[in-house]
C-alpha cells in the first residue's frame, strides 16, 4: 500500500463549509487509477492533500516510507527564458536522459523542443509539463487534468505509453471523461458531494493497455457504474 | 522612441513658454518680471555652455544615484522577499519609511556630509530608492505558482531560481518601474543641489532664483528636460535589449 487517507475532513482556510467529511480512500496497488467527480467537488484539493501540499485537515494520511508523491496540473508553465528542449534536459536526472528521448517521441513533442513554452499550443504545453514530471523519481504521480486540450488519439497514446513504461508506479489521473477513466484506469475513486455518504466510492475500471479492442459491454457497465456513483 | 520622448517634451515646453509670453503681453508685465523672447535668446547664448556642463554634472550624479538605488533595492527586496520575520520587518519598514517625505531629511545630510558630491548622490539615491524598493518587494515577493510549483515539489528551488522566475515573469513591470524612477533620481539630485550643494543645475537654478532671472530658469528647464528625456530613452532601449535577450519579445507576440 502506497497511500491511505483515513477519516479526512477539510474546510478551506477562508471557508465555513466542509469540503470533505470523514473521507477514506487508499491506493493499494501500482497502476493507472482515476479520480472522478463533478466540478467543484474537491478533486484537486484531495489530490493536493494526498501530495502533502495542503495541510490543516483532520484525519490521517498514511504514506509508505519515503514515498515520492508528485502533483501536476494543467495550469503549470515552463519558464520562458529557454527552449522547451533545454528545460527538459536540465530538469532530467542523467539516468533518465534516454527516457526523455523516448517520451519526446511518444508524446509527439519533437517539433516543440526548440520552441519557447509560450509558443506551444495548449495541448503541447500540457504534454511538455507532464513529460518533465514523468522524468522525476516518483512513486505516485497525480495527473490533474494533465492531458486537457490534447486530442483523443494522442491522449490515448500517451496513457498507453505511460502504462507500458511505468508498470510499477502509481498514477492518479483526474479527468472529467467517464469513458477515458473507465477505459484506462484500474480503480476509479469517485468523489461525490459532501452530503452523500460515503463521500468517496471506489469503482473498478477496465485498465485497458491498448493492446486489444476493449470489451464494449464491460466498458459500458463500468461507465454506468461510475456515473451512478457520481 | 527618442523622437517621441523629445517631441513630447518640446511640445510641453514651448506651450508653457508660449503661455508665459501670453501672460506677459496680456498683462503688460515688464521684462524684469518675464523677459521678452529676445532677452531669453541672449540669456540662452550667454549661459548655455555653463548650464550644459551643470546639467551633465547633475545627470551624472543622478545616474550613479539611480544605479545605487536600484542595486540596493534589489538586494533588500531579495532579502525581504520571504514571509519570515526578517521579510516582514523589511516590508513594514519600507512601507512606513516611504510614507515620509524623505527630501525633508536633506538638510541633515548636508550638515553631516557637507555640500559636495556625497550629499547630492545620497539624496538622489534615497529619493528614488523607496518607490523602487516597494515595487521590487511586491514583484519579488509574489510567487509565480504556475512555474514555481514544479521546482518546489521536486526539491530544485533555490533563492536564485526563485528570483529569476519572478523577475522574468515581471520584466515589463520592472523595466517600467526602473524607467519611471529615473526622473525621481533627477529630481532628487536637483533638489539636493538646490538646497545646499555648490554645483549642478540645481545650484544654477538657486542662483537664478536669487537673481529673479526667469530667462536663466527657462534655459535650465530646457536643458533638464532634454537630458532627462535622453536618459529615459537610454533606459527604455536598455530594457528593450534585456527583454530581447531574455526572449520576452517572443512571448508578447503570441
Amino acid at each position: 500500500m502506497l497511500l491511505q487517507c483515513l477519516n479526512i475532513s477539510y474546510r478551506y482556510p477562508q471557508g465555513d463549509a466542509l469540503v470533505f467529511r470523514d473521507l477514506n480512500c487508499r491506493l493499494a496497488d501500482p497502476g493507472f487509477h482515476g479520480l472522478f467527480g463533478p466540478s467543484g467537488v474537491g478533486k484537486s484539493t484531495l489530490a493536493r492533500i494526498m501530495a502533502g501540499e495542503i495541510s490543516g485537515f483532520t484525519g490521517e494520511i498514511k504514506r509508505r516510507d519515503r514515498a515520492g508523491i508528485l502533483y501536476s496540473c494543467n495550469t503549470e508553465r515552463l519558464p520562458g527564458w529557454s527552449s522547451v528542449g533545454d528545460h527538459l534536459t536540465k530538469v532530467t536526472p542523467a539516468a533518465n536522459l534516454p527516457l526523455l528521448r523516448e517520451l519526446i517521441t511518444a508524446f509527439d513533442l519533437g517539433s516543440c523542443v526548440d520552441s519557447r513554452f509560450s509558443q506551444l499550443s495548449l495541448g503541447q504545453k500540457n504534454r511538455a509539463n507532464l513529460t518533465r514530471y514523468l522524468l522525476q523519481d516518483f512513486d505516485l504521480l497525480i495527473m490533474d487534468e494533465s492531458l486537457a486540450n490534447v486530442d483523443e488519439a494522442t491522449r490515448k497514446q500517451i496513457i498507453v505509453t505511460i502504462k507500458q513504461i511505468f508498470p510499477d508506479r502509481y498514477f492518479l489521473y483526474i479527468s472529467h471523461s467517464v469513458a477515458e477513466v473507465a477505459t484506462f484506469c484500474a480503480r476509479i475513486l469517485v468523489l461525490r458531494d459532501i452530503h452523500k455518504s460515503p463521500q468517496l466510492i471506489e469503482v473498478a475500471g477496465r485498465d485497458h493497455h491498448g493492446d486489444a479492442v476493449p470489451d464494449r459491454p464491460a466498458l459500458e457497465r463500468a461507465m454506468l457504474e461510475i456515473v451512478h456513483a457520481a | 522612441m527618442l523622437h517621441k520622448r523629445l517631441s513630447q517634451f518640446l511640445i510641453i515646453y514651448f506651450l508653457g513658454l508660449g503661455l508665459l509670453l501670453a501672460v506677459k503681453y496680456c498683462f503688460g508685465l515688464s521684462d524684469y518680471v518675464i523677459p521678452g523672447f529676445t532677452d531669453m535668446q541672449n540669456t540662452a547664448q550667454a549661459v548655455a555652455a555653463g548650464y550644459l556642463r551643470a546639467v551633465l554634472d547633475t545627470l551624472g550624479v543622478a545616474v550613479i544615484g539611480h544605479v545605487l538605488a536600484i542595486a540596493l533595492a534589489t538586494v533588500v527586496a531579495i532579502v525581504g522577499r520571504p514571509d519570515n520575520l526578517l521579510g516582514t520587518m523589511i516590508k513594514t519598514a519600507a512601507y512606513n519609511l516611504q510614507a515620509y517625505p524623505i527630501v525633508a531629511v536633506a538638510p541633515i545630510i548636508f550638515i553631516l556630509l557637507g555640500d559636495g558630491l556625497p550629499s547630492r548622490l545620497l539624496i538622489a539615491a534615497i529619493i528614488c530608492y523607496f518607490p523602487l524598493l516597494l515595487s521590487f518587494i511586491g514583484i519579488l515577493g509574489e510567487p509565480v505558482a504556475g512555474i514555481e510549483h514544479f521546482y518546489v515539489v521536486t526539491g530544485r528551488m533555490r533563492w536564485q531560481l526563485e528570483v529569476k522566475i519572478r523577475a522574468f515573469e515581471n520584466i515589463h513591470k520592472l523595466i517600467t518601474v526602473v524607467t519611471g524612477s529615473a526622473t525621481l533620481a533627477m529630481v532628487g539630485t536637483i533638489v539636493a543641489e538646490f538646497i545646499g550643494a555648490d554645483s549642478g543645475i540645481g545650484y544654477s537654478l538657486r542662483i537664478a532664483l536669487y537673481q529673479s532671472d526667469i530667462a536663466k530658469v527657462l534655459v535650465a528647464l530646457f536643458l533638464i528636460g532634454v537630458f532627462n528625456s535622453l536618459y529615459l530613452v537610454a533606459l527604455e532601449l536598455l530594457g528593450l535589449a534585456v527583454r530581447k535577450r531574455m526572449g520576452v519579445e517572443q512571448r508578447t507576440q503570441q
